[in-house]
């Protein structure tokens, strides 16, 4: 595969899907639970190649953008740049007009819808890559036998409400 | 046109160099001069920057009044004889550290107003950790500084305070008032975000398309780093990196890298955001702007703008390019206040607290309003 014919996402996709045909054991008998987990986690592992996908597609669509403005802000600083480097002020010169045309660009690009989406998109991914990880961890905390991270997410949730509640009930006792 | 024919011809070094041959060789030394005191100084940067970590900020004397595992209430030890008898909470805001008030003895805010004869308490975030992921606005405004309101009323012996939020703590103020306008003498606010629909800056155009649901869920807290990839979007050359060269150019003048130092020391001191906060911030706040339309639940209650008939000063800079005058300015025209005053000031969003200017041409309108309410 050449740098000309990247691969798509759709192409990933059914790569990914395909691995979990693959991989799908007998539900019932003997293998009942192996099947179930080597499921479970197999599963796991391929959604997070997916998300590794969408990100990249999605990386890509971010750096196009910071590209474009970099080339537009070059192109600008070659244009209004001094011809000439001989004093100080050239270079002084030259430097106010680059910084100009950097912060135009790159300022015009961050207050843009498109960029404000890509840097979404971008963002969103690196969450579902945690929330992949934090899955993965979760099932080996349990085979361990130890307290996951949406039963401690419960707890604090618990505590949080108790302490406002607490919080409430002593300053009611206060004002009688 | 090519480069070369753009050359003059008389003065070119290429041209002129059997001419004129002393002259080349007084540029290339001056050039090797300056070359060499550039070094110098860079070099200079380097260890300063090195062993900037011992800079010392919010040096006015205090006393903790309170200290929590979320907050410390910091009171400020009076400069004058007889201060005024409202004291005065600042709250300042959950993004970087309230040491910005007293950045450094001449541009310090908290110092200004002692000095102009208030009594100031301020409210000094902790940094939230992994535990407060749930912790919304209706533990901010009706646990911690209801908390730090009732404190600062039984050590001062009054009924009500003024109200002084900053930015995002502003903001919290106005809720404050809505909510609890007996305790509130006056609401004097800096840069508050109100009407995120007119807000026009970087930061409320990346926050449109931020999933915070999914954010809460896997990371909880806002990370500091997603914080710093968003301030490096602020006028990213100007200010992100000229300021750098500006440094070296002026490494030799003590007074400018104290400042350069301290607010640079202040920029990157970035707490996480609790979770549940940045949640309501980005949906309720900057998505769906419902505080200005008085339709913003916080915990069971909702947040009406319209309910606050206390006396008013709203303070916003014209130059902020973080909260847009037009987003602070219609807090105005939404409370029932009959006393309120807008004032506009022609500086940026961190010039409006801890510059030259602000002692100047801010505190002191900012003092005179306050005494005039304080008594």
């Amino acid at each position: 595969m050449t740098d000309n014919n990247p691969i798509t996402l759709e192409q990933f996709n059914k790569m990914f899907n395909t691995w979990a045909e693959t991989m799908k054991l007998p539900t019932i008998g003997p293998m009942f639970a192996f099947s179930k987990e080597f499921g479970e986690y197999a599963n796991e592992f391929i959604n997070l190649g997916k998300t590794m996908a969408e990100m990249k597609a999605n990386l890509e669509q971010y750096w196009s953008l910071i590209n474009t403005a970099y080339v537009q802000a070059s192109s600008e600083t070659a244009a209004k740049a001094p011809k000439q480097f001989l004093t100080k002020e050239d270079f002084e010169n030259y430097k106010k007009v680059m910084t100009d045309a950097f912060e135009n660009a790159f300022t015009g690009l961050f207050s843009s819808a498109e960029f404000s989406k890509a840097y979404g998109k971008v963002f969103t991914n690196q969450l579902d890559i945690t929330k992949e990880f934090q899955n993965i961890i979760e099932r080996n905390s349990k085979a361990l036998n130890l307290p996951t991270k949406s039963e401690i997410d419960e707890m604090l949730k618990d505590i949080h409400d108790l302490k406002k509640r607490v919080r409430d009930l002593e300053k009611g006792n206060e004002g009688k | 046109m090519t480069q070369q024919e753009s050359l003059p011809k008389a003065d070119s070094p290429a041209t002129s160099v059997q001419a004129e041959k002393p002259e080349v060789k007084d540029v290339v030394e001056l050039a090797m001069q300056e070359t060499k005191e550039n070094l110098r100084k860079v070099e200079k940067a380097r260890t300063i920057l090195h062993n900037a970590s011992s800079i010392q900020v919010g040096q006015t004397p205090h006393e903790v009044v309170e200290d929590t595992r979320t907050y410390r209430l910091l009171h400020y030890q009076p400069m004058v004889a007889n201060t005024a008898k409202t004291p005065i909470l600042t709250v300042y805001a959950l993004i970087n550290k309230a040491y910005v008030l007293d950045l450094q003895p001449d541009k310090s805010w908290i110092r200004n107003l002692l000095s102009q004869g208030l009594d100031v308490y301020m409210i000094y975030w902790k940094e939230p950790t992994s535990v407060d992921k749930y912790v919304t606005f209706d533990d901010y405004v009706n646990v911690y500084i209801d908390d730090c309101v009732d404190i600062v009323r039984s050590k001062n012996k009054v009924d009500q305070v003024t109200l002084h939020g900053y930015c995002m703590g502003a903001t919290m103020s106005a809720m404050y008032t809505s909510f609890h306008q007996e305790k509130v003498r006056n609401l004097a606010v800096l840069a508050p975000v109100i009407d995120t629909s007119k807000d026009t800056t970087v930061i409320a155009n990346m926050a449109r398309h931020m999933d915070v649901d999914k954010m809460l869920d896997s990371i909880g807290n806002f990370p500091p780093e997603q914080l710093y990839a968003l301030y490096s979007a602020l006028k990213p050359f100007k200010q992100g990196m000229a300021k750098y060269f500006n440094l070296v150019q002026n490494i030799d003048n003590d007074s400018f890298v104290g400042n350069f130092l301290r607010i640079e020391k202040w920029l990157y001191d970035t707490p996480a955001i609790c979770g549940g906060v940045f949640k309501q911030w980005i949906d309720d706040v900057y998505r769906n702007n419902l505080l200005i339309k008085n339709e913003m639940m916080i915990g069971n209650k909702r947040v009406d703008l319209s309910k606050i008939t206390v006396p008013l000063l709203n303070l916003v800079a014209d130059e902020d390019h973080l909260v847009s005058p037009e987003c602070s300015s219609p807090l105005n025209d939404a409370v029932s206040s009959t006393d309120k005053r807008l004032m506009h000031f022609h500086t940026g969003h961190v010039g409006l607290i801890a510059s030259s200017y602000s002692q100047n041409n801010v505190l002191p309108k900012v003092g005179q309003w306050l005494k005039a309410r304080s008594s």
